[in-house]
């Protein structure tokens, strides 16, 4: 067995297989997320959609085998064994479960099923636009159906669950300095906007997707914020389901200074986490820089990144590094949902998802930059364990 | 690539109809509306000449007699109504179930036979 093979076993990469590293990466949050949730357990058929289903009812051999069949192609699909397969069986598996039992049915579950399903009828000339339909779709309904509910228009809905239901206390606090109602109306007719506007602009405009992106993204964070929740499998599969919207760099550069002890430590130890081997770093001693036109004083202020031609540099250089690194997100995903349902859970969630935001909004990037720019002035003298191998005084 | 596209083509469209069907009918199936109502509900369920304990409701319509549910009302009717009808033909029970969505006055529901 050679070495490529063992490390495609690693469940840590994404890369290497049919799918497309963005996608094998979102089925693989979905897989995890469901694995460590309450919905693995899959129940014998009750009440199904499907009529011949009701043959089964009861069975408890059915859900056997529908458990068996979905965990071993959640097993095989982390494990980077014909994941598109995997994917497809999985994926199949769930969306069964869903129309097998209307107590088990649940839009969470049928979204990341039919995430899975759609993965697995990936095909190189369809790229990810199945699943961007699927998202735009998901959208689109929810979308229509809020705007034409008369409990959106007028904010009973939110304003009865989450004053009445969830006691929310910010909410609470706030709509005291608002007429009845009118809270709970601006925040029904924001998420109609908002849901309508993502469907719109993932169908139609591409070079708007990275604030429909972060749009989503920030959407879905600030519900579990607020509630503390991730609906069950909903969190995972709505934040995953963008990465079908990335574009994913096939070269990435790192310009490092080479002469700085610092510099090389954290280049071996993300190189020990670069399980891809996407990134590859080169000194700016190496001259690398002429290829981008990077100047040599700039190179030697700060770290740069070339995502495909693409430059970024000092924070935001190491934020992309994060952020194109499949391992980051799947132990993000096993941070969440770890948990499982436990009281403290909801709280690990909101600060986890909370610090994650905060370092990746670019709110944060005026303090990000201003920690950056102190370590990397200060590199030289805060190298542990030895010295830069070429002082900045011995260099000039 | 036409069977898998052909395949996911459908499901898809799938979707769009059942979004267009939803306009319709007061269930919401496959219609992509997740957390658009909040009904929560009382169920007392009499069969044979008493009324079934919380853990018999749960046991018998997987479901418990007083509970929310995310969904438009007529999902959580449907559960109970569906159950009655495929699967105790040969032991009806009177269902009366009391109902509030979205904080609204009570709506009430009614199955079975009358004792």
């Amino acid at each position: 067995m050679g070495p490529h093979r063992v490390t495609n076993w690693n469940p840590l990469r994404c890369s290497g297989t049919a799918l497309p590293t963005p996608l094998l990466l979102m089925a693989k949050i979905v897989a995890v997320a469901f694995l460590l949730g309450v919905d693995r357990v899959m129940p014998a058929p009750f009440l199904p959609f499907l009529g011949p289903l009701d043959f089964f009812a009861g069975s408890t051999a059915f859900a056997l085998a529908l458990q068996v069949i979905f965990t071993v192609s959640a097993v095989l699909l982390i494990f980077n064994r014909w994941p598109r397969a995997s994917a497809l069986v999985m994926g199949l598996a769930v969306l069964t479960a869903v129309v097998s039992s209307k107590s088990y049915y649940g839009n969470n579950k049928l979204f990341a099923g039919s995430l899975l399903f759609l993965t697995g009828l990936y095909h190189p000339r369809t790229g990810p636009w199945l699943l961007r339909l699927q998202l735009v779709i998901l959208y689109f309904g929810a979308g229509l159906n809020k705007a034409l509910d008369p409990d959106w228009h007028s904010g009973q809905f939110f304003h009865n669950w989450v004053a009445n239901r969830l006691e929310q206390p910010v909410y609470l606090w706030a709509n005291r300095f608002f007429p009845p109602l009118v809270l709970g109306k601006l925040m029904c007719w924001f998420t109609i906007v908002a849901e309508l506007g993502f469907a719109g602009v993932f169908l139609a405009l591409p070079r708007a997707w990275p604030v429909a992106i972060w749009g989503s993204l920030l959407f879905h964070a600030s519900l579990l914020e607020m509630t503390g929740s991730t609906f069950n499998m909903f969190f995972y599969a709505m934040e995953a389901a963008v990465l079908a919207f990335v574009a994913w760099p096939r070269e990435l550069i790192v310009i490092f200074d080479g002469d700085c002890g610092i510099c090389n430590k954290i280049r071996v130890r993300l190189t020990q986490f670069d399980f891809e081997g996407a990134f590859s770093w080169r000194s700016l001693q190496s001259g690398i820089g002429d290829r981008f036109h990077i100047p040599r004083a700039a190179l030697e202020e700060r770290l740069y990144l070339a995502a495909d031609g693409r430059i970024s540099s000092g924070f935001r250089a190491c934020k992309l590094i994060l952020l194109y690194s499949p391992a980051f997100y799947l132990a993000v995903t096993l941070l969440l949902a770890a948990p499982g349902t436990a009281a403290w859970a909801s709280w690990w969630r909101r600060i986890l998802v909370a610090l994650i935001l905060a370092f990746f909004l670019p709110l944060f990037n005026p303090i990000g930059e201003l920690v950056y720019n102190w370590v990397a002035r200060n590199r030289h003298r805060i190298s542990t364990g030895g010295a830069c191998a070429v002082e900045p005084a011995v260099r000039q | 690539m036409w069977p898998r596209l052909l395949l996911a083509a459908a499901w898809l469209v799938f979707q769009l109809g059942a979004i267009g069907y939803a306009r319709f009918v007061p269930a919401r199936y496959f219609c992509w509306a997740p957390y658009d109502t909040q009904t929560e509900y009382w169920v007392t369920v009499r069969q044979a000449g008493r009324e079934l304990s919380p853990a018999e409701v749960r046991q018998r319509y997987r479901r418990p007699a007083h509970g929310f549910d995310n969904r438009s009302p007529q999902n959580v009717i449907d559960m109970f109504q569906q159950a009655e009808e495929r699967y105790h033909r040969a032991d009806p029970a009177r269902i009366e179930m009391r109902y509030r969505v979205n904080g609204h006055i009570d709506g009430q529901w009614r199955w079975g036979p009358t004792e």
